[in-house]
């Protein structure tokens, strides 16, 4: 368990620390960084609670070593929207009442945003696909896709009015 | 208060803290100088424990202490509605289930915590391990816990039971079995502890179901004041009945008193799994008549509910059960009996629906069975036989208000496009 000292950009911040080779990323965000918006449910990436975007991809951090993130760019929850400004996908989380207990909405949020991205117009099996990597006991997911959807049509009318896909 | 709220959305008041990632949920709250905890569990679902050795743990550098049995004499037992579940399972008493605790370790980190736990060394006397309820009401079946295995047996009565069979022109009897489910709310067990020399109050930060009960329990296991136990409620990442159970709650308010230090623990999943309650599996026996007109005339429910190895909510479950062992139904004739029965399993407790979601398997499969065998559409021999207003349960309750089911049957089939007949 050597110590070694790494460096990222998290939400948009240059980071330096020290970790351990056994310490997983999710463990550095949360403890060491304290950034609280990313959960552990499984510890064995099924859950999808833990999910963070790293150089642009989705991942559970609870399987990536905190040094496999050294020179990397990481945005958690906390670098999605900010109290005056939140991101649409937030917003319609809100308003369809896909959030309940919460502790998947980070991840499921984070899904959503990166399959936004990749694919503004999704229906609903492509929304439903986007958020299979992530677990909700609570809503039985009908609220959280309506949310997407919402999201979906605020961002495209944004950019330039609906698309065919849109229902 | 009618214009702001009734016929509006409203938005949870919490929400936007959760979409921000700001909502604290108990393993979301640190403390400068925190320690962490992990429990060293039962190494085989029933046994004596004979000798339990932590020199080499304690040795471990960044372990800070390690608490067994012997240095808590004063702690009671706990439990929802018995109080037969140990904090420490000590020399000489039995492990019950996989889920009991031998030891909590206290560390400067997780890693250590975890790593010093597999450095105990267990030592048990084996006995017969009963993961079949029907072993447990055996006669010859050893005894779980010393008053035997059938924890509880509720009875229940209504009409002539057996006027009610011979009005029957068809009778249906069946046996159905459900199995555990773990309630998986998405954020396991987990809290902080801190004890207050001075005052002597302890606070614990856990998402719990039942604060007052829970506060009530860990103050007589504790043997402590209740107004010095303070349970602080932070957001609760989900529990369907798994957090009306006492988890971490006693280990850490222990572990706080032993080294005046905040404390943490955090369940894994697997230990969730093996540690914290479940739905119980229901072995279902059920005879039912009805007249060839499609009416139902008896109905004789036998129910028996593996509560595994401790009681929590287990006689109110497994109880509620057998009285909706009829479901929506109007029965005249009513008769059953409910089995409430230690194994060593996982102990079974709260979960939503509270005995009935079990019973609607039986019940609901009774009824398509007999509609079959009647040769009625089964949709109608549902809405013919669906209790109305001053309708009676099972157990006595005239229904005089809110009974939806007979226009809940009507539309489920026409979403679903039912079109009547047979199956």
């Amino acid at each position: 368990m050597s110590k070694l000292t790494i460096g990222f950009i998290i939400n948009g911040q240059k980071k330096t620390i020290e970790t351990t080779t056994s310490t997983r990323l999710l463990d550095l965000i949360r403890d060491d960084l304290h950034l609280t918006g990313t959960k552990e449910g499984c510890g064995k990436g099924e859950c999808g609670a833990c999910t963070v975007i790293m150089n642009g991809e989705l991942v559970a951090s609870c399987l990536i070593l905190a040094t496999q993130s050294d020179g990397a760019v990481i945005t958690t929850i906390e670098g999605i929207g900010d109290n005056e400004c939140l991101d649409p996908v937030q917003e319609a989380f809100i308003e369809t009442g896909a959030v309940q207990c919460g502790f998947c909405t980070p991840g499921m949020i984070l899904a959503a945003k990166k399959m936004l991205e990749e694919n503004p117009h999704p229906d609903e099996e492509e929304i439903k696909r986007g958020i299979s990597g992530n677990l909700c006991r609570c809503t039985g997911y009908q609220k959280i896709i309506d949310a997407i959807k919402l999201a979906a049509n605020r961002l495209s009318s944004k950019n330039g009015g609906r698309s065919e896909k849109d229902d | 208060m009618t214009e702001r709220y009734v016929g509006r959305n409203v938005y949870k008041v919490d929400a936007q803290d959760k979409v921000m990632g700001k909502a604290k949920y108990p393993d979301d709250i640190y403390f400068d100088n925190m320690l962490y905890l992990k429990i060293k569990r039962a190494t085989h679902p029933h046994a004596h424990l004979r000798r339990i050795d932590i020199s080499k743990a304690v040795k471990l550098p960044g372990v800070v202490k390690i608490i067994t049995a012997d240095d808590i004499p004063q702690v009671k037992n706990f439990g929802l509605i018995i109080k037969d579940q140990p904090v420490l399972v000590g020399i000489g008493q039995k492990m019950r289930y996989m889920g009991d605790a031998l030891a909590i370790v206290i560390a400067e980190t997780k890693e250590i915590a975890s790593k010093a736990v597999r450095l105990i060394e267990v030592e048990v006397e084996e006995l017969e391990v009963i993961s079949d309820p029907l072993r447990a009401m055996e006669k010859d079946a050893p005894l779980i816990h010393k008053d035997g295995n059938i924890l509880a047996t509720h009875y229940l009565e209504k009409g002539d039971i057996k006027k009610g069979f011979a009005e029957a022109n068809v009778i249906v009897e069946n046996e159905y079995r459900t199995t555990f489910l773990d309630q998986v709310p998405l954020q396991v067990e987990a809290g902080v502890g801190i004890y207050d020399e001075e005052s002597g109050f302890i606070k614990l930060w856990v998402a719990s179901q039942w604060l007052h009960d829970t506060q009530a329990d860990v103050a007589q296991s504790l043997g402590f004041p209740k107004e010095k136990i303070r349970i602080i409620q932070p957001v609760i990442g989900g529990a369907f009945g798994k957090k009306e159970d006492i988890s971490v709650h006693i280990h850490l308010a222990l572990a706080a008193i032993a080294t005046k230090r905040p404390v943490k623990l955090t369940y894994t999943r697997e230990e969730s799994m093996i540690a914290q309650s479940k739905r119980h599996p229901f072995i279902i026996r059920v005879k039912t008549g009805a007249t060839k007109e499609g009416y139902l005339t008896a109905w004789q429910a036998e129910v028996i509910g593996d509560t595994g190895a401790y009681a929590s909510s287990g006689p109110a479950v497994v109880h509620k059960g057998m009285y909706h062992c009829t479901g929506p139904y109007n029965v005249d004739n009513v008769k059953g009996v409910a089995y409430t029965v230690y194994t060593n399993n996982t102990y079974a407790g709260a979960m939503r629906g509270f005995g009935t979601t079990q019973m609607a398997f039986a019940y609901e499969s009774q009824m398509d069975i007999l509609a079959h065998k009647l040769g009625i559409d089964p949709a109608q021999f549902r809405l013919q036989n669906a209790y109305n207003i001053g309708s009676s349960t099972p157990n006595g309750q005239i229904l005089t208000h809110s009974v939806g089911v007979k226009e809940t049957i009507k539309k489920a089939a026409e979403i679903a496009g039912w079109k009547g007949g047979l199956r």
